[in-house]
């Protein structure tokens, strides 16, 4: 068996497996509806018919390969393992960046306190 | 891979999974090539015709609703595959988490080396700021 791929690709075979199996009830429907015509052509019911087994055939073994996948992997433990950690350094990391943006906005507030101070004694000077 | 002795619960999940693979294979099989099998058009015996071809027609719906109660059964077999999967496959769940630890860390590293280069900066400014404040008469 390969590699461990990315669980992602794992459940999207999986999503193909069962659109192979919409897709194979849907030729099995259609090899009957062209059978049950007046003029049935044969050679439709025929390339139909081959269709439903070979799409069935490929279902069989695409979900055998993955009940032996998991035969081999599993363990019967739970999984333990999480992301927590790095999760947390993480969000510390943002509360740091959180915290430096509001002193830096608390000393822009400042700033503009200030300058707004400096401007208004001297228009009530020019404005007596 | 040597088999490990699994907890007899999922070893029977798993043969139940088997099982089902193959009840269900087997039913849409059956059932379809039953089907085409009545299309044969016999010659009358016992019962009339019409009667045979009520039976035959009643037949057919039986074994069409099999045929799809396979494929919506199979289609649980895949759900119940897919969470399986999600709760058990530990070499994925493993690669899950390690790819999620390490672009955490890429971007806490990220963020910590903005931080120190804006600190920088700030602290080349204030020097010029300290040197103004303290050489101006607000002091």
């Amino acid at each position: 068996m390969a590699n461990s791929s990315m669980p992602i690709e794992r459940l999207q075979a999986l999503d193909n497996v069962e659109k192979e199996i919409a897709s194979c009830i849907q030729s099995a429907g259609q090899a009957l509806t062209e059978l049950s015509k007046d003029k049935a052509s044969m050679k439709q019911v025929e390339s139909h018919t081959s269709q439903f087994l070979k799409t069935l055939n490929h279902v069989e073994g695409e979900l055998s390969k993955h009940i032996n996948y998991l035969t081999q992997v599993s363990t019967g433990q739970p999984h333990e393992g999480s992301a927590y950690g790095s999760v947390k350094m993480y969000k510390t990391a943002r509360h740091r960046l959180e915290h430096t943006r509001s002193r830096l906005q608390d000393l822009e507030n400042l700033k503009n306190r200030a300058l707004a101070s400096t401007v208004r004694p001297s228009s009530a000077q020019n404005n007596p | 891979m040597a088999q490990r002795a699994l907890p007899q619960s999922k070893e029977a999940l798993l043969k139940s999974y088997n099982k089902r693979l193959k009840d269900d294979v087997k039913s849409l099989l059956d059932n379809f090539s039953e089907i085409i099998k009545l299309a044969r058009v016999e010659e009358e015996t016992q019962v009339s015709r019409m009667t045979q071809c009520e039976e035959d027609h009643f037949e057919m719906l039986v074994r069409a609703s099999n045929i799809v109660r396979a494929g919506e059964s199979l289609m649980k077999l895949v759900t119940d595959l897919k969470q399986y999967l999600i709760l058990n496959d530990f070499p994925s769940a493993n690669e899950a988490i390690s790819q999620t630890a390490r672009s955490m860390l890429a971007m806490q590293q990220e963020s910590d080396r903005k931080l120190m280069a804006l600190r920088d900066d700030l602290a080349a400014d204030l020097y010029d700021l300290e040197e103004e404040y303290y050489s101006s008469p607000f002091k």
